[in-house]
């Protein structure tokens, strides 16, 4: 009797030819971007989607062409940072043109698709039995926006993921090895602790660790100009991957956030200059790991290492 | 998941795929050897599995089942409240109804774009033709629009 493998095709659907096109779409959509960068953590409320946005605002200063795909759909916040809640998505030939930010970062978030008095919710055959599709359906719907929305021509590409540290690793299983991770801490170990569990599960896979931003790293007295304490961590835990810079945390900066306000907008401080500094270091990381691949590509070069 | 007809020893092919009813697949298989029929019908767990993977059930030249069966979009749920989202009117501020036509080539343009931001985008860019004036959404206006919304 014939097995699985002796029988060609489905009998119709074509489900697992679906599921490659479904691919095939994504990848020709990015192929004209440079860096595909995942901002995660594992860790909740440790700033990630600020740091993303402001590190795409310090990228786009420099002359970058950024975009930022807001991968948490169920708390999804860059539609409002960068000001773009009331966005209208309009179609081209063939795909759906993004947004823009005042500063010229294309944005997808859900933030401008439903309003944040509701919840994301999906059509069901299975109500009341989400956990069982749930993480399913959502990686389905970040499929459709990747093959639906014109990418173009960028030189990064930014995903604000969402947190847990097993989100984080579905993440890279599903963007695949072109794209690198930056993860995000704050200076206290309940979050370093979360953060290196992220590492740690990353390291098994094939997607490359950059290294991790200490954000709420002292705050910024304006008054003052000087950078103070937030948490007392003196001896802090070693993550085992490259500090690209710490942030102070801002209120003037959260309150541009909440306002939707670019960053290029906001007065030079301390702050700004850590963020281009991360963005300075982001990019050299960018480069060596491009350079890195470029090695590996050549002939004999992996037996050689 | 394939299906083999044991006598045979042949593959047995989709012949139809019933619209979900109750959470429930109904999808007839027949034997291109022996003629020999049988049903899938699927639990609805199994059903919301093919709907969560965005795939379709049945030949490509039927029509579709599964993810896509379901009349509307499939996740419509997500949008619990759009405006306009399947009509060529829509209220003024003052209450008044105006209408505004789509042409063919700029339906078809729409109808490339995923099901879940296809409401608002009607209704944002009927709302921006009313503001040039237009009572017709052309290709000339959704690419004035692309240019306004600074794409």
């Amino acid at each position: 009797m014939k097995g699985y493998r002796d029988i060609a095709g489905d009998g119709g659907s074509r489900v697992l030819e679906q599921v490659a096109e479904q691919r095939t779409r994504i990848t020709d959509g990015l192929a004209a971007v440079r860096h595909l960068v995942a901002v995660g953590s594992g860790k909740g409320g440790v700033g990630k989607s600020t740091l993303t946005l402001h590190l795409a605002g310090a990228l786009r200063a420099r002359g970058l062409r950024v975009a930022i795909l807001d991968a948490d759909f169920n708390g999804p916040s860059q539609a409002r940072m960068a000001g773009i809640q009331d966005a209208v998505f309009v179609p081209g030939s063939h795909k759906v043109s993004l947004p823009k930010t005042r500063n010229g970062i294309a944005v997808f978030s859900m933030g401008s698709v439903i309003p944040e008095s509701a919840a994301l919710e999906f059509e069901s055959a299975a109500p009341g039995d989400s956990h069982t599709w749930r993480a399913t359906r959502e990686f389905a719907l970040l499929t459709e926006i990747l093959g639906s929305f014109e990418w173009g021509e960028l030189d990064l590409l930014m995903f604000d993921l969402p947190p847990g540290a097993e989100r984080t690793v579905q993440y890279a299983d599903f963007l695949g090895p072109r794209t690198s991770f930056l993860l995000v801490t704050i200076p206290s170990e309940v979050s370093r602790g979360v953060v290196a569990r992220s590492v740690a599960a990353l390291a098994k896979g094939r997607n490359r660790v950059l290294g991790y931003v200490e954000n709420m790293s002292g705050y910024y007295c304006r008054d003052c100009n000087a950078i103070k304490p937030l948490f007392d961590s003196p001896m802090p835990s070693d993550l085992g991957i490259p500090c690209l810079g710490t942030v102070p945390f801002d209120p003037e900066l959260a309150r541009h956030c909440d306002s939707g306000i670019p960053l290029a907008e906001a007065p030079s401080t301390p702050v700004l200059r850590a963020l281009e500094n991360v963005a300075q270091q982001l990019l050299e990381s960018l480069a060596a790991s491009a350079h890195d691949s470029r090695e590996l590509r050549r002939p004999g070069a992996e037996s050689s290492r | 998941m394939k299906f083999l007809c044991v006598p045979c020893d042949s593959p047995m092919k989709i012949q139809t795929v019933g619209p979900p009813e109750r959470g429930s697949l109904s999808i007839v298989y027949s034997c291109p050897e022996c003629g020999y029929e049988i049903a899938m019908l699927t639990n609805a767990y199994e059903t919301q599995v093919v709907q969560s993977l965005g795939v379709r059930i049945g030949p490509a030249d039927a029509s579709p089942a599964g993810a896509s069966a379901k009349a509307g979009c499939p996740f419509a749920a997500m949008i619990p409240t759009t405006d306009g989202a399947d009509g060529e009117t829509t209220s003024a501020p003052t209450g008044e109804t105006i209408s505004v036509r789509w042409t063919s080539g700029a339906e078809a343009r729409l109808a490339n774009i995923p099901e879940f931001v296809r409401p608002m985008a009607r209704t944002g860019i009927e709302k921006f033709a009313r503001d040039k004036g237009a009572l017709e959404v052309n290709e000339e206006i959704l690419d004035a629009a692309r240019e306004f919304f600074g794409m």
